[in-house]
């Protein structure tokens, strides 16, 4: 994978390696370099296959990274592509034109960290969330406990105890 | 039509006879038979022995679906709140979170997941408590060993080198930057088990979220809430507290006493006193409280507070008692006391020192001149062995030459000792000795000869490492049977091995193998066995009128003696340490509060 990455640093102005196995390694890389970083590792390298485009919100780096997962089946070895982006009105380009199944991928960002892509096919349908109103539920900032109390209801007849002041109705009662 | 049919057409059906002696692909009874994956995330096991009732898996769950309760045959005791998280089914996402976060591990899930009720209700269940048929399985998913959602280790704290330490009496420990105590304040679940541990009941979960927060005036009004001796026991608490954090079961405990102090030492002084505020409008109560250390402090913080008027007499010639004359410096630098009686002055305590009672001040006097009379007279006088020997003047005890190396008086050190005891006190003796020996002779030569054998150490672990680091001899096991004296003069100490401390019926009788006998030599013998109170000070007259127990002062739960008008507190009711002495300090405050105010008690 160093010699991969020695040759493409050649040719691109890339980002550290992080090696993670002998056969995966991550790329870091800005959001211009990407789409000829991946079509030269598609068209000359055998990354044929795009495994997965997924994100991570570093809310308090106000920034969103996506990864890119490509796969060379022949040589049994994947490659990952990160890129930071700003968080606010995140945008990145869209590659479906690469691989049609990122479209697929690129609903899914929009719909759950509310990434846009624009001109990715069906971009701003919903993808599994149906009247979803609120922000992005894999946003760092969505209080998921909240949407759960607020949305699903508790049996009645539930009832907890704060450990703290168990401890201390049972071990001190008198305050002492 | 038959007559058209080829031999292969004929054939063909046979050949699927083949697969008759393969194994099925099918699986016979799909409703029965087939187990979910190894690491599958099915219904919850919890072992309910190993779980402590923290309630993390609770605070972590983003459904809601976890309840803590009471579950019956689980009691409520030290490190372990006597609750179990109950799971709603209803709400559960199986994310496992819950498990993720456990501090014990003892939450798992099997890989079961097959479960039919027609009462909703019963799919709220308590794991491990209500017995389910996956209770027992071996496969599902569990914590992988590397996956943590705390860190385990403590964040670093600096010390000084060992050779560093050795020739002054600088304090030793460094102290958090505001970075690592933010990483350890990080580590901290906020379940609360420690508040039940701690003497005092400090609010540890909301002073570290202060510290997580950086804010250390926060911090510092939660600590002076329970504890007017915060920066004291910022370092030198005997953190009981981190005996029970749920931490410590996969991991360091949290070091609630090193995030203690850490905010004090954030604040400078001058807001101490802001922070502390005022007392409150005066009562027109006198109260005299006898000895100046931390029971008789505390109790006068309180009750400064309260705006009764306090006067504290104090036997030495400075504030303090114990933190002062017996814990030595290179733990606790004299300034950090200063400053804690500084604040409780700054609330109009009067503090008298010099005043003995039964030499410069009387009881009784004490007794005419105020509404209520507090003695904490704390644990002055050291035990003795009783060997044969140990009434040369060369065998001192080790309270007494605490407090006169602290006093910077000359005893005459010793170019070689031996310390009877194994407690944190024959420690502070040990390593005090070994500190004077260094900067007058430039050599260490101390051997602490202890009852208790190392599995059974009183002293903390970190203070034995410490004085061996420090170039002092702990042996274990050896019981003390003469000071060897030739010539008038000490010259070691003859010990046998302890083969058993107590007898079969758990008295203190130790027994030895007379066999192995060892000759330690030293021209000076260090009694550090234990300590007592100078009840002497009473006089005959009140001695022969106050209740004893078991040669303890008896007192009510509020520390009130037999005698309405005297009160009791501190080491010499309770056991010897700092933050007990505060928790006893504030008891009898507001007994004697109580008692000053008759009228507000009733309504």
């Amino acid at each position: 994978m160093r010699e991969l990455y020695a040759k493409l640093n050649r040719l691109f102005p890339l980002g550290e390696l992080t090696e993670r196995r002998s056969n995966l390694a991550f790329i870091t890389l800005t959001a211009e370099y990407l789409r000829p970083v991946l079509l030269h590792l598609r068209d000359r390298e055998g990354f044929s296959h795009l495994v997965l485009l997924t994100a991570v919100d570093w809310l308090e780096e106000g920034q969103f990274q996506l990864s890119y997962l490509l796969s060379d089946r022949a040589n049994g070895r994947d490659i990952g592509l990160r890129l930071m982006l700003p968080r606010d009105g995140a945008s990145m380009e869209s590659i479906h034109d690469l691989w049609p199944t990122a479209a697929t991928y690129q609903r899914e960002l929009r719909e759950m960290f509310g990434i846009d892509f624009p001109g990715s096919p069906r971009i701003n349908e919903e993808f599994i969330l149906e009247g979803w109103t609120d922000i992005p539920p894999y946003r760092r900032d969505f209080d998921t406990l909240k949407f759960a109390q607020e949305n699903f209801v508790a049996r009645p007849g539930r009832e907890t105890w704060d450990p703290a002041r168990h401890m201390k109705d049972q071990l001190y009662p008198d305050g002492a | 039509m038959g007559f058209c049919m080829s031999v292969r057409d004929v054939l063909s059906p046979f050949t699927a006879w083949k697969n008759l002696f393969l194994d099925p692909v099918t699986i016979r009874d799909p409703l029965n038979d087939r187990p979910g994956a190894a690491r599958y995330r099915g219904f919850h096991q919890n072992d309910v022995g190993r779980c402590i009732g923290c309630g993390t898996c609770e605070t972590i769950c983003q459904n809601g679906a976890i309840d803590m309760v009471p579950a019956e045959g689980i009691e409520t005791k030290q490190g372990d709140s006597g609750l179990r998280p109950r799971i709603d089914y209803g709400r559960c996402c199986w994310c496992a979170l819950c498990v993720d976060v456990c501090m014990t591990g003892s939450l798992t899930m099997s890989n079961a997941y097959k479960w039919v009720e027609s009462d909703p209700d019963l799919f709220r269940f308590t794991p491990g408590v209500d017995r389910k048929y996956w209770d027992d399985a071996e496969r599902g998913y569990r914590r992988p060993e590397d996956h943590r959602l705390t860190p385990r280790e403590r964040a670093h704290m600096g010390e000084m080198a060992p050779e560093a330490r050795i020739g002054s009496f600088d304090e030793i420990v460094h102290g958090y930057s505001i970075e690592q105590a933010r990483l350890e304040a990080d580590r901290c679940v906020a379940c609360g088990l420690c508040v039940a541990t701690c003497p005092a009941h400090m609010a540890i979960p909301d002073y570290i979220a202060a510290v997580r927060d950086g804010d250390y005036e926060r911090g510092l009004r939660l600590l002076y809430d329970t504890n007017p001796f915060s920066q004291i026991c910022g370092r030198i608490c005997t953190h009981r507290c981190e005996t029970t954090c749920a931490a410590r079961h996969e991991g360091d405990p949290i070091a609630i006493r090193w995030l203690k102090r850490h905010i004090c030492d954030q604040i400078p002084h001058e807001k101490y006193l802001e922070i502390v505020g005022k007392p409150a409008p005066a009562t027109g109560k006198r109260v005299a409280i006898v000895g100046a250390g931390p029971a008789g402090l505390t109790a006068a913080f309180d009750l400064a507070k309260q705006g009764h008027s306090v006067t504290v007499f104090e036997a030495l010639d400075k504030p303090g008692g114990m933190t002062r004359w017996g814990i030595p410096e290179y733990r606790l630098p004299y300034d950090i006391i200063d400053r804690e009686v500084a604040v409780i002055r700054s609330l109009g305590v009067d503090i008298r020192c010099n005043q003995r009672i039964g030499r410069d001040i009387s009881l009784k006097s004490l007794r005419n001149g105020h509404d209520a009379v507090l003695i904490t007279l704390g644990l002055q006088l050291g035990r003795s062995t009783r060997i044969p020997g140990s009434d040369h003047a060369d065998v001192r005890k080790s309270v007494d030459l605490l407090r006169q190396a602290r006093a910077c008086e000359d005893f005459g050190t010793p170019r070689q000792a031996v310390v009877i005891g194994g407690g944190n006190v024959a420690m502070d003796i040990a390593r005090t000795l070994a500190r004077l020996q260094k900067l007058a002779y430039g050599e260490v030569r101390v051997t602490v000869t202890a009852l208790e054998d190392f599995a059974h150490f009183l002293a903390d672990p970190e203070e034995v490492k410490e004085a061996g680091e420090e170039g002092i001899l702990i042996l274990d096991a050896r019981g003390p049977q003469q000071v060897v004296v030739e010539d008038g003069k000490v010259v070691g100490l003859r010990t046998w091995r302890v083969k058993a401390i107590f007898d079969e019926q758990g008295r203190f009788a130790p027994s030895y193998d007379e066999t192995d006998e060892q000759f330690h030599p030293g021209e000076m013998v260090v009694e550090s066995i234990g300590q007592m109170t100078d009840t002497a000070l009473l006089g005959d007259a009140l001695s022969e009128q106050l209740a004893w127990n078991r040669g303890r002062l008896q007192v009510d739960l509020g520390g009130r003696t037999s005698e309405s008008w005297l009160w009791a507190a501190g080491d010499m009711v309770r056991g010897p340490d700092v933050v007990s002495a505060v928790a006893d300090g504030h008891r009898v405050a507001a007994s004697i509060h109580a008692a000053l105010n008759p009228m507000k008690e009733r309504q």
